[in-house]
């Protein structure tokens, strides 16, 4: 029997009692939060930062420079939608795509195989992002390739792994942070063990939710309970979702075609473990290889904060260059360019700095 | 304007397109030249006049096809001013290769459109141009009506106190493209694209009848922050009250998108004085089209002026924004 928001948001309300700072990690949950405005009807004491969790915004500034290269060789550049708007040096896959360049927006990453068999005499390259969520489906196209040997396809792996991340962020002293709301869709595919850490080495929560506004409103009640009671553990109130031991299918999937490299985070840096690149079997379908791409972490725009807003240090209205010259119009950091982003989300729907 | 060329996101209805028109018009707003921004043009003598292009792939969508789509575009654009649709001209460019039974079947369906609503075809024209000029076929219509109400149905007419309405549920048209161009299908989804005169005709006697649009790109949302800035009040909206079907709700979700943008294409918002919002509900859902027909918000005075606020389901607040750049479906 599902409870109402309203009634999960009175019960934290009661039970709400020591400050806690709690990251909701995933950019799905971010813009859920703002779009059911959740924070304005939190405990005074309960204060929500936003994470990293975004595939868009963490995707490196060289990362996208090379997926332009790509398009500029001659090749047809294949990914999904809200990678197009990110701006770096070369442009954006958008505004290469009106410069009547190829770049196809798809909405699943088997689309590509078909592009490339309708198009045999050109590369095909899939932009491949996204964290565990769309990496099974980057590794179920790359081993069907393989399969029907469809020569001129490749990809360009840019995923990247969470738990390295969030570990990052729960060892950081300036961030003490009390609590993490874990996304349920990347558990779904990984389950709870890779999480364990929180507690079991941070005496952190961790508790894994789904999108909706009162699973999340129901997520940030059991952290709140496991502080009150001391009792820091992992715990999922995803319902039926998340399996312990995750999708095992889609796990065989990311075990048998990539590897764990060190990955560049755009605004944080490099992650040692974060990044899936493709394993040697499967090196003749790795776009870095076939083109030859060396990959330099590229330099963040001039005043861009979003490192620091990507590790929740500040709220974007703190950043200068925040509605005046970053908009998502004229965006200059990926976190005002994705939907799912923290600046982006500020700007539509924060009313803090506008009334 | 600030971008250097013209992008997608320049043509999806938010923004962008505002400031792409607005840059456009410049040349004649110099001059005392330019039209107001609304829907369609009141002209001396009681006639009003609107153009639409339309280019939509798929060209025939669950719920309608282009032929259907630019009748009903055109006539609503003149329904929200009080004008009856009366004449119609159709301008065609045509790719090179396309079928002419494929064009006639859109013809066809103008046509039955057009004779539903009395509406007579004044005027047309047809080119064709080399494969790859266009991909299919842009029609273009322009209509012209008489106005049929003695107030003027405008932006600057809205007050503090009107009510808010939607003629019925939104955002079923751009839900049904996307869910054909990007291979979604959901059952029960149709677009809304219908002419509106005939539900919203009835409406003309009531005098507190301040302004109506049809919302089409950019859908609702984009429709009340464009009043807001214009009146500079500040709209309310309750969540819970603004009608989404379910098949919309679905594809929003796993496409990402904000049902509050979506396009709509038989679905107009209305302000309306408070002592005539009963009576505008009452006529409304008489018409088959507006059984969903709703009030969803109030205009006031209160603070930020010129925007749109909401309160959520789960009796939140946030700010509606209008949609940026070309709405495109996210990672996950």
């Amino acid at each position: 029997m599902p409870i109402s928001a309203p009634s999960i948001a009175a019960l934290l309300g009661k039970i709400s009692r020591t400050p806690l700072s709690v990251m909701e990690v995933c950019g799905t949950h971010t813009v859920s939060v703002f779009r059911s405005g959740i924070r304005s009807i939190l405990p005074p004491t309960l204060r929500l930062v936003s994470g990293p969790g975004c595939p868009v915004c963490v995707t490196d500034q060289g990362e996208i420079e090379a997926a332009i290269s790509l398009l500029d060789r001659g090749a047809v550049v294949a990914a999904y939608g809200d990678m197009f708007k990110v701006p770096c040096k070369g442009g954006s896959l958008a505004s290469k795509r009106s410069g009547g360049l190829d770049a196809r927006v798809v909405t699943s990453a088997m689309e590509v195989l078909s592009i490339a068999v309708e198009n045999p005499d050109r590369e095909v390259v899939f932009l491949g992002v996204g964290f565990e969520t769309t990496a099974p489906a980057t590794a179920a196209l790359v081993s069907e390739a393989a399969r029907r040997g469809v020569p001129n396809l490749s990809v360009l792996s840019f995923h990247k792994r969470t738990p390295p991340a969030v570990e990052l962020l729960a060892a950081d002293p300036d961030l003490r942070l009390s609590g993490f709301l874990l996304p349920g869709h990347v558990c779904v595919i990984l389950g709870h063990a890779p999480f364990r850490f929180l507690p079991e080495k941070y005496g952190l929560p961790g508790v894994i939710a789904g999108f909706e506004p009162d699973q999340i409103l129901l997520g940030l009640a059991e952290i709140v309970r496991q502080h009150e009671q001391g009792a820091p553990a992992l715990r999922s109130v995803y319902g039926t979702a998340v399996k312990k031991e995750g999708n095992t299918k889609a796990l065989g999937l990311l075990e048998e075609v990539f590897r764990h490299r060190d990955a560049p985070w755009r605004g944080i840096g490099t992650i040692p473990d974060s990044g899936l690149g493709l394993r040697k079997a499967y090196e003749s379908f790795d776009a870095e290889k076939r083109f030859s791409l060396s990959l330099l972490p590229g330099a963040p725009p001039a005043g861009c904060r979003c490192g620091e807003v990507l590790t929740g240090k500040i709220i974007p209205p703190e950043c200068p260059l925040f509605r005046s010259a970053c908009t998502p119009l004229s965006p200059v950091g990926p976190c005002m360019v994705s939907g799912e982003g923290t600046c982006g989300a500020y700007f539509r729907f924060y009313k803090g700095d506008r009334s | 304007m600030k971008d250097t060329a013209i992008t997608l996101g320049h043509g999806s209805g938010g923004r962008q397109s505002a400031d792409l028109v607005s840059h456009l018009l410049e040349s004649f707003g110099k001059r005392g030249i330019g039209p107001e921004m609304e829907d369609a043009a009141l002209l001396p003598g009681g006639y009003a006049m609107t153009m639409d292009g339309f280019t939509v792939s798929p060209r025939r969508f669950p719920g309608g096809d282009i032929g259907h789509l630019c009748v009903c575009g055109c006539a609503n654009d003149l329904a929200v001013r009080g004008a009856s649709p009366d004449f119609l001209g159709i301008s065609l460019v045509l790719e090179e290769g396309i079928s002419p039974e494929e064009v006639s079947s859109y013809m066809e369906s103008a046509a039955s459109t057009c004779a539903e609503l009395g509406m007579t075809l004044a005027a047309g024209d047809t080119k064709v141009v080399p494969s790859g000029a266009v991909e299919g076929m842009i029609i273009t219509g322009c209509a012209f009506g008489q106005i049929r109400t003695p107030r003027t149905l405008s932006m600057s007419s809205i007050r503090e106190g009107d009510a808010l309405l939607v003629t019925t549920s939104v955002g079923r048209h751009g839900a049904a493209i996307a869910s054909a161009r990007f291979n979604l299908p959901v059952e029960g989804l149709l677009s809304d694209c219908a002419p509106l005169w005939p539900a919203l005709s009835p409406l003309l006697h009531l005098e507190g009848l301040r302004c109506m649009r049809d919302c089409t790109r950019g859908g609702l949302g984009t429709v009340l922050c464009e009043w807001a800035e214009a009146s500079e009040l500040h709209f309310s909206l309750d969540e819970d009250s603004i009608p989404v079907s379910f098949q919309v709700k679905s594809l929003c979700d796993v496409l990402g998108f904000d049902p509050l943008y979506m396009a709509c294409e038989g679905c107009a918002a209305l302000a309306v004085a408070p002592s005539d919002t009963e009576e505008t509900l009452r006529i409304l859902r008489q018409s088959p089209l507006c059984g969903d027909a709703a009030v969803i918000g109030r205009v006031s005075s209160a603070e930020p002026k010129g925007m749109v606020s909401m309160r959520t389901s789960i009796g939140g607040e946030r700010l509606v924004d209008m949609p940026w750049g070309e709405i495109l479906p996210r990672i996950c």
